[in-house]
């Protein structure tokens, strides 16, 4: 991760306009969607798509509702009535039109992130790194692969993309939309929801105050009152509707345990990039329901602290719950962390701070190496156990948390800097000044 | 929290005065002093210590890679392996009486007379097959034929297996062990020595098993035409694959899942020991409770002593002295050679090197090894040809324990190790006694890779003296050297995307050798193209480098350095897990040469300072590591290079043996890196 | 003992039931199948007609049952019968994985491997059809010692148009409704026989239940015991005790000549006649075009098939049966199937697979095949992948009335019911993407390297038969087939590691969390370094 970023403080972009890397890229896609059906070597591999985000399941799910037979009354389809009501009305359901959207869905993502970077750079006119940016998303293989398997979960990430986009642009109510379908489609976004609010209400929106921590510091009651509180009524009514729909559309409320709670109640084990599965396969049965709560809560802990510590920059608050989704939530892919790197590329002004990049860089090399291989070796050549599987993913763990980690010291220290050398230049300074948490 | 912690932040980001010198008379009060030391304290002794260590750091990589070479080269030695134990209680080898008599022996005679008299009238293998498929029938067993070609880029084999099933009495039939024979024996990795006596005992086991009712999984009997193509096209069918460049007949008849397998081998008119060959596609063992179990029953039901592959213990036959030469020299003083430990390190120094020649490779030593890619444990029992003692009844005995032991699991073969070194029959050596030493070679290059990192984040500026003295005298941020006079380091960013851009090259480079290597055309005329190909990879990096600015170049080469070491020490400490050999080979090639890299070149050289004379030359060395010593070897011996790379493309497109794409797509890469490194320094 | 009958039977006199008792008659037969790779089929049935009775109403199960009295009608079974009010009952378990080409079929279709159990019962009872199923299946599994709890809901389907009721059933204004479960794991032995012999009025003692020898019963090829208990409208409830077998005469005979005796196949003979037997037959057919000596002769043969009334034979009675030609060890297919039907399960990875049957039809006449595929939840199906191939050619027309309900987590199984159209002369192949389940480490079974056994799936064929006259279409059903039952790996967890995965997935969780908390709350200060750095030296 952080050597790639890193980088981009110094090469001033790629020199290529956003329009070509895009064009390019996706021209590349569609070409490669013509000549050859990737997704049906990917479809199964677990590390690319969780039983919430397969494309296999997904159509499965299509095939029964079609054939007027309840999908959530099995145990094979997790999706949201919305993709059901969607695949099977507007869009047709080929695996070829599939990686088309999903190309230009990503796209988009990356459109959307140019997007933000500019939002947050104050401008509007392309800038040098906007390529870069999209680059960091597009040939991302995090998202890349995921989304060459037509996992969901990248169209997901899209979505975040756009209605964090959208709240920094200072579009209200599409990207409260935005939210809320993201949030029905995958419930543990949910987390996004404090940050994104905070974003809409800031003064200064997505512009970066990490260096002055005093500014904007916005969270009071009157504006909690006066602003959020609407948003998030706003929100609520989004939210009603599309529930609503998804009951209308699955004719039912099989959908909710099947759907919403899968991610709290963890009703398939197979094998993803997350903490959760083996975990839950090992535990004994009567104190599951306990872990399930504990591991449930401890997501859902992360909110406030880091909106209140970043209230001056809630854009960053984004970053930093969109990593720890990435590294603690239920049904994980490689394209929630490959969300939070890519995101990383909108704050160059962290790079300089970050804490031992090339660790985490290391640690993300191994683990991305070590995930396919460990998962073969125990699923199809039978020689490793899940043990070997099980490192590896607590190896990725390492290296998204070491990622969060970095970002945090980072968006906290240069905080400090400014203040402690005033106008000096930073490297003199470090002689003889070290700025440390106490 | 209406008074939000930043504001604290910043509030107490203040000056702390530099503290109180701690108490000197009492030691005891100096070490608590040194516990509650202020923080400014604590960070110049974590600097004082990084650099330190940063400054040993040279040391402390030498060490490492001196522990891991010789590791390696000791791994052979008797006391670091044990004896082989069984862990599946339910195999109990040996255990049973068998009753493989005479009369079988007689039949597989006659099963023999039978076979040699097509092979005189020169048979095709239909007819063979046909011959095989009635001979069966004759047996009641379901039986039938199947015809398959496997074409290859430059080769196309056909031939017609026969397969045979014994439906065991009262069983399901979800179950079932597989013995195998295929019509080439594997003598020579099958340069047409047939497998006769093999295929007869498969008969005559077969007409032997019929009769006892007390077989709890079914038994399959194949005999695969040609070495291993015939195996591979059953197998794939068998289990319901589709390798596109297989075509074969479907199966009429199936069975259950198999567990276990075993391939038997019989060339020679009769044997005097039973070798074992383990060694499955791309360096997978069978599970070790097999290989145990095997020699336990080859000793004790058979009385057929069990040997490595086909290397007798030369401390049995002295006769065989020679081979051993090469590990213990003629020079060595006599009182050294005979000492009991140096023959058995050298005949377990044997094994060894034919087992990392399999593995390293990730060829199959046997048809057995084309099954564990279906989960099947199975091995290959190869009878040396010998003038006796040992005959049919002595390897149907053996065949028939080793069935009873095969059919006594409830489950599959899951207790023992899948990952091990066998030094003997009888001794194996623990993953944990011989991984480490590839793992601490690459911890060793991962060492320098970050040395260099860290080097290519710092350059050297020359300042007035007086403010440096007014700063000076301390070693600073992490990974600083010990500071001297007037000259201090200046933190600047590494050209990491540049780097990362060259890498792509070169492994787009490799990709492009990988599928100029698989063409026809390649194939057919290598003596030309082959050197016409390494020139290319030869210049294509000078050229590149010539356009890099000088100022720049330094730094990138030594980033470079620095994530090609990262990278490689990667790869390395990965393939350890899954294929030790291949990871002790990379260590040898890659390990100090990538190193090594740019030491020759005067180190932290300032942008001023132009490149180094030895450049050119250490470029080539590169090149010869990487690519040019296939060429160089076209001088010595033409057949052999070209007989390896056909062989090994033959082995990925017919078998998915991962040597060949690895070698161009990460191991050329990885080396031409290292060359660039050099032209850049 | 004697004045304890006297009693019984005043007492009898005096009751009513007496009157209400039907009359019942015992029907032992014994019949034997030459097969053309030398085996020997053979058959055991014993049937018993409780004449003029009807099975119990359930809808009077809430009240007091009307005593039961029998004289040949096994108690045992009596009592669970009317216990559960169970109409129709089908029980078998098999041992072997039956031949189609070879044995060809028996008038006996159940040859399912392992165990299988279905009953028909009425509605309308005070405690539910699950409960009274679930009685019924615990108190035959106590009955014959053999595991049959094991067949609990995670087995347990209804697929009514497949297992037909085979007897009437009786209008009690209440729909009747199918229990069906099947075991594959189940196999059958000693422990099962010995009960099975207790039922029978003469045991083992007297008549064809005298050849009932363990020994070489269970060590046949091919062995299964089943119960049937239908109810018919004219005779009434007749429960049929069956025991059937495919011996290997020669197995360790080297000579190829077939011959065999009842002391070959069973070291036993006939010692005397069941006294209470209305009928007691026996017949020996052969396959066509081989001449046979038997010895004594059939009181009647026709058509390679002959008849004995072992009323009438003389005791001890042994016998031999000698074929004139030689074996002929070739592969024949005596008994052409209608179908040949091989169902696999391919693919080495334990997270999903293929799940393929083949229909072969070698016959003339086009077959319309009703499949049932029943999975527990353990493999669940893609049932967007169900493709067919027509010798290689796709043709989704070859597919109709797919019925499907998906499997339920920890639940019911699945259940997919489609009709094959298998053209002559041709081999259909179904092919369908399944995915492997992932199993919490309690869910496993002790030998969890070994896998899981799949239940068969069932075929029931139906000749499509064109009369030349008039182009009317006609379905001729045959009796059901079952596929071989399967071994499904699942990928297994490390047993011995429930502690360390909780201690280190929990401790990574506390050391991110840890850090992260530490770097929010904790202030920054900045420090000077600038002092002489005399401290440092000791």
């Amino acid at each position: 991760m952080s050597a790639t970023t890193r980088t981009t403080t110094t090469t001033k972009g790629l020199g290529v306009s956003l329009g070509a890397t895009l064009s390019t890229i996706t021209a590349l896609r569609i070409c490669l969607a013509f000549t050859k059906d990737v997704s049906t070597y990917l479809q199964y591999e677990q590390l690319l798509s969780s039983p919430l985000t397969s494309y296999t399941r997904l159509q499965e799910g299509l095939f029964l509702f079609n054939h007027d037979v309840d999908p959530y009354s099995g145990g094979l389809f997790y999706h949201s009535p919305l993709y059901l009501s969607i695949f099977s009305t507007i869009i047709p359901n080929s695996r070829f039109i599939a990686s088309l959207l999903w190309t230009f869905a990503d796209a988009l993502g990356a459109w959307a992130l140019v997007q933000i970077w500019r939002a947050r750079q104050g401008v509007s006119s392309p800038t040098s790194r906007d390529s870069l940016v999209a680059v960091s998303y597009l040939l991302n293989p995090y998202t890349l692969l995921p989304s060459l398997a037509l996992s969901t979960s990248s169209l997901e990430n899209t979505l975040t993309l756009l209605a964090i986009m959208l709240a920094s642009q200072r579009l209200h109510s599409p990207s409260l939309l935005a939210l809320a379908l993201l949030i029905t489609l995958n419930p543990s976004s949910i987390l996004l929801l404090a940050p994104v609010l905070l974003l809409l209400a800031h003064p200064t929106g997505p512009k970066s105050n990490l260096a002055s921590p005093s500014t904007g510091s916005v969270l009071t009651t009157p504006l909690l009152k006066k602003t959020v509180l609407p948003l998030f009524a706003e929100f609520f009514a989004y939210i009603a509707v599309l529930v609503g729909a998804s009951a209308l559309t699955s004719g039912g409320w099989s959908w909710v345990g099947q759907n919403v709670f899968a991610g709290v109640l963890l009703p398939d084990l197979t094998p993803n990039t997350g903490l959760w599965w083996y975990f839950f396969t090992e535990m004994f049965d009567h104190f599951r329901p306990f872990f399930l709560m504990v591991f449930t809560m401890h997501l859902l802990i992360y909110i406030a602290p880091i909106c209140v510590k970043f209230q001056h920059d809630p854009l960053f608050a984004t970053l930093l719950l969109q990593g720890i989704l990435g590294t603690f939530k239920a049904y994980p892919t490689l394209a929630d962390p490959g969300l939070f790197i890519a995101m990383v590329s909108v704050f160059p002004e962290i790079y300089s701070h970050l804490r031992h990049p090339i660790v985490t860089t290391l640690l993300h090399i191994h683990a991305a190496l070590l995930l396919p291989l460990f998962n073969h070796l125990w699923l199809a050549h039978g020689a490793g156990n899940a043990n070997f599987f099980y490192a590896s993913t607590l190896v990725f763990a390492c290296a998204n948390g070491a990622g969060v980690l970095d970002c945090l010291w980072a968006g906290l220290r240069v905080g400090i800097e400014k203040l402690s050398t005033g106008e000096k230049a930073s490297e003199d300074v470090e002689e003889e000044w070290t700025v440390v948490q106490e | 929290m209406e008074s939000p912690p930043t504001k604290q932040t910043t509030a107490q980001a203040t000056l702390v005065p530099p503290p109180p010198p701690p108490a000197r008379e009492n030691p005891v009060k100096r070490f608590l002093g040194r516990l509650k030391a202020s923080p400014a304290t604590k960070i110049r002794r974590r600097k004082a210590m990084n650099a330190k260590i940063h400054k040993n750091l040279g040391w402390l990589k030498l060490l490492l890679f001196i522990v891991g070479y010789v590791w390696m080269l000791v791994i052979p030695y008797p006391d670091l392996g044990r004896k082989t134990y069984s862990d599946e209680n339910a195999l109990q080898p040996a255990q049973v009486h068998t009753s493989y008599n005479w009369g079988d022996v007689r039949k597989a005679d006659k099963y023999l007379e039978g076979l040699e008299s097509l092979v005189a009238a020169n048979a095709t293998s239909e007819r063979i097959a046909t011959h095989l498929s009635d001979e069966f029938a004759k047996l009641g067993l379901l039986t039938a034929t199947q015809a398959y070609n496997l074409s290859t880029t430059n080769d196309l084999s056909s031939g017609v297996n026969t397969y045979a099933i014994l439906r065991s009495p009262r069983i399901s039939g979800a179950e079932a062990i597989l013995v195998g024979a295929s019509w080439l024996s594997r003598t020579g990795e099958g340069d047409g020595t047939l497998n006769l006596r093999g295929v007869s005992t498969v008969l005559s086991i077969a007409s032997f098993l019929r009769r006892s009712s007390h077989w709890a999984k079914d038994i399959i009997f194949v005999v695969s035409d040609g070495y291993m193509d015939g195996m591979q096209a059953f197998l794939t069918t068998y289990h319901g694959q589709t390798q596109s460049n297989i075509q074969a007949q479907p199966l009429r008849h199936s069975s259950g899942v198999i567990w276990t397998a075993m391939a038997i081998d019989y060339p020679a008119h009769s044997f005097s020991h039973l070798g074992v060959f383990h060694e499955a596609l791309n360096g997978r063992l069978p599970n070790a409770d097999l290989l145990h179990s095997f020699q336990l029953i080859s000793r004790y039901a058979g009385g057929v002593p069990v040997i490595m592959y086909d290397h007798l213990d030369w401390r049995e036959h002295p006769a065989l002295r020679k081979q051993f030469d090469w590990v213990t020299p003629k020079w060595l003083p006599r009182s050294i050679r005979d000492r009991k430990e140096l023959k058995t390190f050298a005949y377990h120094a044997r094994n060894v090197w034919r087992h990392w020649g399999y593995q390293a490779r990730g060829k199959a030593s046997g048809i057995h090894g084309l099954m564990r890619q279906y989960r099947i444990d199975a091995f290959t029992m190869f009878a040396l040809p010998a003038v006796g003692p040992h005959g049919f009844h002595a390897i149907g005995k053996t065949i028939e324990s080793t069935l009873r032991t095969m059919n006594n699991l409830l489950e599959r073969l899951h207790a023992s190790v899948f990952f091990y070194t066998l030094t003997a029959p009888d001794r194996f050596i623990k993953i944990g006694n011989y991984l480490p030493s590839a793992v601490i070679v690459s911890v060793a290059m991962m060492f320098t890779g970050l040395g260099f990192w860290v080097d290519a984040g710092w350059e050297r500026i020359l300042v007035p003296g007086g403010k440096a003295l007014a700063i000076g005298g301390k070693a600073l941020a992490i990974g600083e050297t010990a500071f001297r006079g007037e000259d201090r380091w200046k933190q600047r960013s590494r050209p990491v995307l540049a780097v990362l851009m060259i890498m792509a090259l070169t492994h787009a480079l490799g990709g492009a050798l990988y599928t100029l290597c698989t063409t026809a055309v390649f194939l057919q005329n290598i003596p030309i193209l082959l050197p016409l190909i390494s020139l290319l990879i030869f210049g294509v990096p000078i050229i590149l480098s010539s356009f890099i600015a000088p100022s720049a170049s330094s730094q990138i080469s030594k980033t470079l350095q620095a994530l090609n070491l990262s990278f490689a020490s990667t790869i390395i400490s990965i393939t350890t897990v899954l294929n030790f050999s291949l990871a002790a080979l990379l260590c040898a090639l890659l390990g100090l040469p990538l190193a090594l890299g740019s030491s020759a070149a005067p180190t932290r050289s300032s942008p001023s300072s132009s490149g180094y004379p030895l450049k050119y030359p250490v470029y080539t060395l590169y090149a010869l590591l990487g690519y040019g010593f296939l060429t160089l070897g076209l001088l010595y011996s033409p057949n052999l290079v070209v007989q390896a790379i056909q062989g090994g493309v033959r082995d990925w497109e017919a078998f998915g043996v991962w040597f060949v794409p690895l070698f161009c797509g990460v191991y050329v890469p990885l080396v031409v890196q290292a060359g660039v490194v050099v032209l850049l320094a | 003992m004697k004045s304890l009958c006297f009693t019984a039977l005043i007492l009898s006199l005096i009751t009513p039931a007496w009157t209400t008792t039907p009359t019942e008659q015992f029907y032992e037969e014994l019949s034997f199948r030459n097969l053309k790779d030398g085996r020997v089929a053979t058959r055991f049935s014993f049937k018993t007609v409780l004449n003029g009775s009807v099975p119990r109403d359930p809808s009077t199960l809430g009240q007091e049952d009307q005593s039961q009295h029998y004289r040949l009608f096994p108690l045992a079974m009596g009592q669970i019968l009317r216990e559960y009010a169970l109409t129709e009952l089908h029980l078998t378990l098999n041992a072997g994985n039956w031949d189609y080409d070879r044995w060809g079929y028996l008038d006996e279709p159940s040859v399912g491997t392992g165990a299988e159990l279905w009953t028909w019962m009425a509605d309308g009872a005070p405690s539910s059809i699950d409960e009274r199923w679930e009685g019924t299946r615990n108190a035959l599994g106590g009955l014959f010692c053999s595991s049959l709890g094991g067949l609990n809901d995670k087995r347990t389907t209804s697929p009514e148009s497949v297992f037909r009721p085979e007897g009437d059933l009786p209008d009690w204004g209440k729909p009747h409704r199918l229990r069906h479960a099947s075991l594959a794991s189940e196999n059958v032995c000693t422990e099962n026989l010995t009960p099975f012999i207790k039922l029978l009025p003469c045991k083992a003692l007297s008549g064809i239940a005298t050849l009932l020898n363990p020994h070489r019963l269970f060590d046949a090829d091919w062995h299964g015991l089943g119960v049937h208990v239908v109810w018919n409208e004219h005779t009434g409830v007749e429960i049929s005790l069956v025991i059937q077998a495919v011996l290997n005469p020669f197995r360790f005979s080297q000579e190829k000549t077939i011959e065999w005796s009842f002391n070959s196949l069973f070291k036993k003979q006939v010692e005397r006649q069941c006294p209470i037997a209305s009928a007691s037959t026996l017949s020996v057919s052969f396959p066509a075009g081989e001449s046979w000596s038997l010895e004594p002769q059939g009181s009647k043969s026709e058509g390679g098939v002959s008849l004995y009334d072992l009323a009438q034979a003389q005791y001890p009675f042994d016998l031999q049966a000698k074929a004139s030609t030689d074996l002929s060890t070739s592969v024949h297919e005596d008994f052409k199937p209608p179908l040949r039907v091989q169902r696999a399960l391919n693919g080495p990875s334990q997270a999903y697979g293929r799940l393929s049957v083949s229909f072969s039809n070698t016959g003339a006449a086009p077959v319309q095949a009703l499949y049932l595929e029943t999975m527990p939840w353990l493999v669940q199906f893609y049932l967007h992948t169900l493709t067919a191939s027509a010798n290689g050619t796709e043709n989704g027309e070859l597919l109709s009335h797919i019925q499907y309900t998906p499997a339920v987590p920890h639940g019911k199984p699945a259940t997919v019911q489609l009709e094959v159209h298998v053209p002559a002369y041709t081999e259909v192949l179904l092919t369908m993407e399944v995915a492997k389940s992932f199993l919490r480490y309690t869910d496993h079974p002790p030998d969890a390297q070994r896998g899981w056994d799949l239940p068969p799936a069932v075929v029931i064929p139906f000749l499509v038969e064109q009369n030349s006259s008039s182009n009317a279409i006609s379905l001729r059903k045959l009796p059901r087939m079952y596929t071989n039952s399967l071994l499904v790996d699942l990928a297994t967890p490390d047993f011995s590691m429930p502690y360390n995965v909780i201690i280190f997935t929990c401790s990574l969780i506390a050391f991110l969390f840890g850090s992260v908390f530490n770097m929010l709350t904790r202030n920054f200060v900045v420090v000077s370094l600038k002092d002489d750095s005399e401290t440092e030296k000791p």
